[in-house]
């Protein structure tokens, strides 16, 4: 088991869409500087738990979230927590490249501002340089910072909303299958990227490639029916998993 | 497997019936093939015919309306020679410098001796009789631009009275027809600019169309000083912010009726709330505003919730993930993108209300009214209206001036929808 200490930790979650019991009685530990992966079949709820992680479910009407979620050890469905500071500290990427339609600098500077992160203009420029630059975009955009997001190819505008992430310095980044509207090249970029961007924050990815997180995760859990079947270092999970169904599932014996 | 994760599906019995391959090129399928081809030409033509019909409908009205209309702006004068010597007057250069030079030349008695000018002119052909109620009125501002013309002979071009203004366009009765016929040469015609500056008045020579525009301008500013904040806001709250039950379902079904309300039913709630309840001013293009504000807002809150409700729930995502606030969700991202759809729907409820005849006429804004509006609170009509009220006038000239009245309020529309398309194309972003 990794040894990092956990970041964020999740016991008992239940998960309500109305009347839909979505995810039944998770438990798990996010570790810091550890890239985690969620997988499993379509519907199994992964997507679901993620969103639950900085509570992007509240957007959702009938949406309903029971158990203990923490981070850093604050109860974050406490009634003190401030849901914008939340998002801020756990980011989030989607599936879909959702850059926001406006110029490349707008949509890594729109964080940082809301947030009054920069005191000047010179310091919100370094902020936005250093972003872009993590995210490995750095190089193709800085001559044309004020063309449009959208503007930009799908990989380029994923690397983008990673750098709209990154931006508000969170501590946790969730990734809901960032590579799942990407091509080969582009998905190659962006596990590079996370593997740098690693040591610095908690990353959580929920993927369906199961070779995507065998390479970039250092742990791994494996979701089905709303369950968790299996959390462990992903070495073991995807060479020696003790459950059978587990091991079906990145076996591809699906059935 | 032990334990499969997928469960097992029969096959059904369709699937293990014999096969017989299909032939694309039996007559049957070849029938088919034409008739599709038949019925895809007969739609396009059926729609180009519908297209054709109204364009031409369009074309007949403008054309219609331009013709009959343009006249209209025109007026007919008689050119008129003066000398003001022979009247004794009895004002000097100097009184005609101050505020008070209307009522000295009204109270010298101007208009008797355009009157005698006019009698000593044209004796056989009526004299005084041919000129327009509001000659003199043209006599007296020449004065007052050069009192010089008080102490020298000279000419002016008058408007001539309505019933000679017709037939110079060729359609008087047979007397006026004989009347033009003898002036000939004496006639000219010229830009009406009483029609353009003036208000209503009886005589249709001297009615013009500024007063109801006037009025039908600070009826809109009120609307749309009223229906857009509310409106907007309205939908911003219903989409963003309102739980989804019950009463939130009523209300949106209230107001998508309240869209489909006839006008009049306004006209009758804004003569029982402003002016029953209330004691607003009667006539006022306040009143005015404020009840077409009301028929204006339910247009404005179903296009504004359609255009909120079509920003993409990603780019909310984005914004909500990188810890934006509702409110900067709302106001940073989705009314930016809303924008050109919540302008558009406004202005279809604006163009709506300003060709609205029905509401306006309950609260009294069909009076007579001889001056243009200069407060909200002071007796208005409105350019509908006042179509209305020329439309049904027994005097020929009124014709064309309410063609011409049609035609403004056709381009105050068309100004009003360029502005919408200008704001729109402003604001317009792809994602």
């Amino acid at each position: 088991m990794s040894n990092n200490p956990p970041k964020m930790t999740a016991s008992h979650v239940d998960v309500y869409y109305g009347a839909n019991h979505a995810i039944r009685d998770v438990s798990i530990d996010v570790c810091q500087e550890d890239v985690t992966a969620f997988i499993g079949p379509s519907g199994c709820g992964k997507s679901t738990f993620l969103r639950s992680l900085n509570r992007m479910n509240d957007t959702i009407p009938g949406a309903r979230v029971s158990g203990d979620i923490r981070l850093d050890g604050d109860d974050i469905y406490a009634r003190e927590m401030d849901v914008v500071q939340l998002r801020a500290r756990v980011g989030m990427v989607f599936q879909k490249p959702n850059p926001f339609p406006k110029s490349i600098y707008e949509n890594v500077a729109y964080g940082p501002k809301i947030h009054g992160l920069a005191q000047s203009k010179a310091e919100l420029d370094r902020i936005v340089e250093r972003s872009l630059s993590r995210a490995g975009l750095w190089n193709e955009v800085k001559d044309r910072l004020s063309d449009s997001g959208t503007a930009l190819s799908g990989g380029q505008q994923q690397r983008l909303c990673i750098a709209r992430a990154i931006a508000v310095d969170p501590e946790v980044i969730l990734m809901d299958e960032p590579c799942s509207a990407l091509d080969p090249v582009a998905t190659a970029r962006i596990e590079e990227l996370i593997h740098d961007l690693r040591g610095r924050y908690a990353i959580v990815i929920v993927t369906h490639n199961m070779q995507q997180a065998a390479r970039v995760s250092q742990r791994t859990a494996f979701f089905h029916l709303g369950q968790l079947i299996e959390y462990g270092d992903t070495s073991d999970i995807f060479t020696n998993p003790r459950q059978e169904r587990t091991k079906d599932y990145i076996t591809g014996r699906y059935g | 497997m032990s334990k499969s994760l997928v469960p097992h599906v029969p096959v059904s019995a369709a699937e293990v019936a014999p096969h017989r391959p299909t032939d694309w090129r039996s007559d049957a399928m070849e029938r088919r093939v034409r008739r599709r081809y038949a019925a895809e030409r007969r739609f396009r033509l059926m729609g180009l015919g519908a297209v054709v019909v109204s364009a031409g409908f369009l074309a007949f009205l403008l054309i219609v309306m331009i013709a009959q209309g343009h006249l209209g702006f025109v007026e007919t004068r008689v050119t008129l020679p003066l000398d003001l010597r022979q009247a004794r007057l009895g004002l000097t250069a100097e009184r005609l410098r101050g505020p008070g030079a209307d009522l000295a030349l009204a109270g010298a008695g101007l208009e008797r001796a355009v009157d005698a000018a006019a009698n000593r002119a044209f004796a056989t052909e009526g004299g005084a009789a041919l000129l327009s109620d509001g000659a003199w009125l043209r006599v007296r501002d020449a004065v007052k631009r050069d009192p010089h013309l008080l102490g020298r002979p000279f000419t002016l071009d008058l408007p001539v009275a309505s019933a000679i203004d017709v037939a110079a366009k060729g359609n008087g009765t047979p007397a006026a027809e004989r009347t033009v016929a003898a002036l000939g040469a004496h006639l000219s015609r010229g830009i009406a600019r009483d029609f353009l500056t003036g208000a209503d008045s009886t005589d249709a020579t001297r009615a013009g169309i500024w007063g109801a525009l006037k009025g039908s301008l600070l009826t809109m500013f009120v609307t749309l000083a009223l229906a857009f904040p509310v409106g907007v806001l309205s939908a911003i709250y219903l989409e963003e912010y309102a739980p989804r039950n019950r009463a939130t379902d009523f209300l949106e079904v209230s107001i998508n009726n309240l869209a489909a309300v006839p006008s009049i039913v306004f006209g009758l709630l804004g003569l029982a709330v402003f002016l029953g309840t209330l004691h607003l001013p009667r006539s006022a293009p306040l009143v005015g505003g404020l009840t077409l504000a009301l028929m204006t807002m339910p247009v404005i809150v179903i296009a504004s919730r359609n255009a909120i409700r079509a920003v993409p729930p990603s780019i909310r995502d984005a914004a909500l993930a990188v810890g934006a606030s509702p409110i900067q969700v709302v106001s940073h991202h989705v009314l930016p993108l809303a924008a050109p759809g919540i302008l558009t729907g406004t202005i279809i409820g604006m163009a709506r209300a300003l060709g609205e005849t029905a509401p306006l006429l309950m609260i009294g804004m069909r009076a007579f009214i001889a001056a243009p509006p200069d407060r909200l609170t002071d007796p208005a009509t409105a350019l509908p209206v006042q179509i209305f009220l020329w439309s049904d006038q027994v005097s020929r000239g009124f014709v064309e001036k309410t063609s011409a009245a049609i035609l403004v309020l056709l381009v105050f529309l068309l100004a009003m929808n360029g502005v919408a398309i200008f704001l729109r194309n402003r604001f317009e972003t792809r994602w």
